[in-house]
């Protein structure tokens, strides 16, 4: 008896540790590549690219400051303008859309709806020769509105989806008790609907400024070199040495621990919520 | 004035007081609608109609029909980007899914530690894909040869020859985005009661009978939920290859090629042409997605 108790307890230990394991693998997955990263942007002169080794220093903080000295600030600047102003446009309209959606009688709600997948499954390079034209014409090239106009159109689907199923969510009693107190459709969204719906935005506005914070392909063609447009990932992927062929290991590292380790905070404050947004975007696509 | 009339069933109020309401509604959507339609709809048309000329440099030569066309499908680089695209496609998505599920069920099975995994899960999601590329360039790079250290390989050339440079970018591409098909597929699986697998198991179902029978037909839906939005997202690939090879070595997407068409040897024609071709490739793979999707929907809710 026992001894049977024994061996029931030291499988289930067992079964245990399996698992605890491969739960150790998913985090070593997920970070490892950013404690290489980080050590690797803390070494100094070539010693980077000569050692794999994690540990052979010299170290230091030489090449953050060298980051700093070709111009990193006004990248940072840049997205951080883009990203912001994408995100407040595309969920002021967005959020309107979705609330019409979600609770007000419309005609052709599955051809609206087949519509904006349409824009969401829409491959962004298809716009990329025609928008340089006209942006071009309009003198776009190298601007914040010709990197955030776009963005808002390709963030717009995800976020009318997100929306729409946490408007649909929200108990319609609420507002229908207002309605009948005198409110009008209006006030019973701005007053009644848009406070409780409060997480979901937030879901929604992280994810579109994760995009716009990240987009590369349109940004790299509509304002690829100019400082005074030029985006974060456009400057991390041009950064070039002294030699032509030599990447500047140190630069570029220690321009992606600067980039990364703000959005690993916020991302571990926010899990919760970013977690919903997504799950709700998806399911509802 | 609607509350005069039936206080007590709302809806139906709602419903017959709709002229406001409907109004409302075209209001509140008519600015998304616009903004997806100047912005979405109208280049694509706008980049039909540039197909159809033909352009020497940027400097238009006149009205060429389907001459672009002809050239592009006759292009061997082009054919070599589709298949680049294919290949990345598939077996990005395929090796996704397959590790992301591993990764939803482990996380599934443990309740200790689930809420750091997520969140750590979420990590790879939420940085550039430029960053993850560059960390992947300089892991699979011969200096410093982080790769080959661990491996024990001697200054193996992972991003320098076909074949191989295709694999490092469907890896950089599987380390970023598997924790994100985990994170959906992990949303789907924690809608099926346990007491499915409980009573299952009372059945005397065998663990692999439970995953077959129970959850694999429950999650179908955040499946193909989960797939389409990848294939969509891994055909329009660009940043991985753009940073890690360039395009070289049998790695150029279609992306990549239609850029090259409009920055490096500019040519809004013939661009427009490769991009209107990437645009139906891709929403023809998006349409029959979503056929799909719609009727498993329509099977499930029939069903039950």
């Amino acid at each position: 008896m026992a001894k049977d108790q024994g061996v029931v307890v030291e499988t289930s230990f067992g079964r245990k540790v399996g698992r605890y394991a491969l739960l150790a693998f998913i985090l070593l997955w997920c970070l490892f590549p950013f404690v290489w990263l980080i050590d690797t942007s803390l070494k100094l002169g070539d010693r980077a690219l000569n050692s794999p080794s994690l540990t052979q220093g010299p170290f230091g903080w030489d090449n953050y400051i060298s980051v700093f000295d070709q111009g990193f600030g006004y990248n940072l600047r840049n997205s951080a303008i883009v990203a912001g102003t994408t995100t407040i446009i595309c969920i002021t309209v967005g959020s309107l859309a979705a609330y019409a959606l979600a609770r007000l009688p419309l005609k052709g709600k599955v051809l609206i709806l087949s519509g904006i997948l349409a824009v969401a499954l829409f491959p962004s390079v298809a716009l990329v020769p025609p928008l340089f034209e006209l942006w071009g014409n309009l003198g776009l090239l190298n601007t914040y509105p010709g990197l955030y106009i776009p963005y808002i159109a390709f963030t717009l689907p995800l976020t009318i989806f997100i929306l729409t199923t946490f408007y649909a969510s929200i108990p319609k009693d609420l507002e229908e008790a207002a309605r009948v107190d005198g409110a009008t459709a209006f006030q019973a969204f701005y007053k009644v609907v848009l406070p409780l719906a409060a997480p979901g935005v937030f879901a929604a506005a992280i994810i579109v400024f994760v995009y716009a914070w990240n987009e590369f392909l349109l940004a790299s063609t509509f304002a690829p070199r100019d400082l005074v447009a030029q985006t974060v990932p456009v400057a991390i992927a041009a950064f070039t040495g002294s030699v032509e062929f030599q990447r500047p290991i140190g630069t570029i590292t220690a321009a992606c621990v600067i980039v990364t380790i703000p959005m690993i905070i916020m991302t571990l404050i926010l899990q919760r919520r970013i977690v919903a947004g997504l799950t709700a975007g998806a399911v509802k696509g | 004035m609607s509350a005069t009339t039936v206080a007590g069933r709302t809806p139906a109020v709602r419903r017959r007081s709709g002229f406001s309401d409907s109004a409302l509604a075209r209001i509140f959507l008519s600015p998304s609608v616009l903004v997806m339609a100047l912005v979405a709809a109208f280049p694509i048309i706008y980049a039909v109609i540039l197909s159809l000329y033909l352009y020497q440099g940027r400097l238009r030569e006149g009205f060429g029909g389907l001459e672009n066309y002809a050239e592009a499908l006759t292009e061997p680089r082009f054919w070599d980007a589709v298949q680049a695209t294919m290949i990345f496609t598939v077996t990005s998505v395929a090796a996704e899914f397959a590790i992301g599920l591993g990764f939803a069920l482990i996380m599934r099975q443990t309740f200790k530690g689930r809420g750091v995994t997520r969140a750590a899960i979420l990590v790879p999601w939420v940085i550039p894909t430029v960053i993850a590329a560059q960390l992947w360039y300089f892991m699979f790079s011969v200096t410093p040869g982080f790769v080959n250290d661990v491996l024990g390989l001697e200054r193996f050339n992972w991003l320098g020859q076909p074949g191989w440079a295709m694999f490092s970018i469907v890896f950089a591409d599987v380390w970023k985005t598997a924790p994100f098909v985990a994170l959906l597929l992990l949303a789907g699986l924690q809608t099926i009661p346990d007491e499915m697998y409980e009573s299952a198991r009372v059945d005397g179902a065998s663990m692999w009978q439970r995953f077959w029978y129970i959850t694999m037909p429950l999650l179908k839906p955040a499946i193909l939920v989960a797939l389409l939005f990848r294939t969509v997202d891994a055909l329009r690939m660009f940043d991985l290859a753009q940073v890690m090879t360039g395009g070289s070595f049998k790695t150029e997407p279609l992306s990549m090629l239609v850029q090259r068409f409009v920055v490096e040897t500019p040519n809004p024609g013939l661009g427009s042409t490769f991009s209107t071709l990437t645009f139906i490739l891709v929403l023809a793979i998006g349409v029959l997605f979503v056929r799909a999707l719609g009727r498993d929907f329509v099977l499930s809710t029939g069903g039950e």
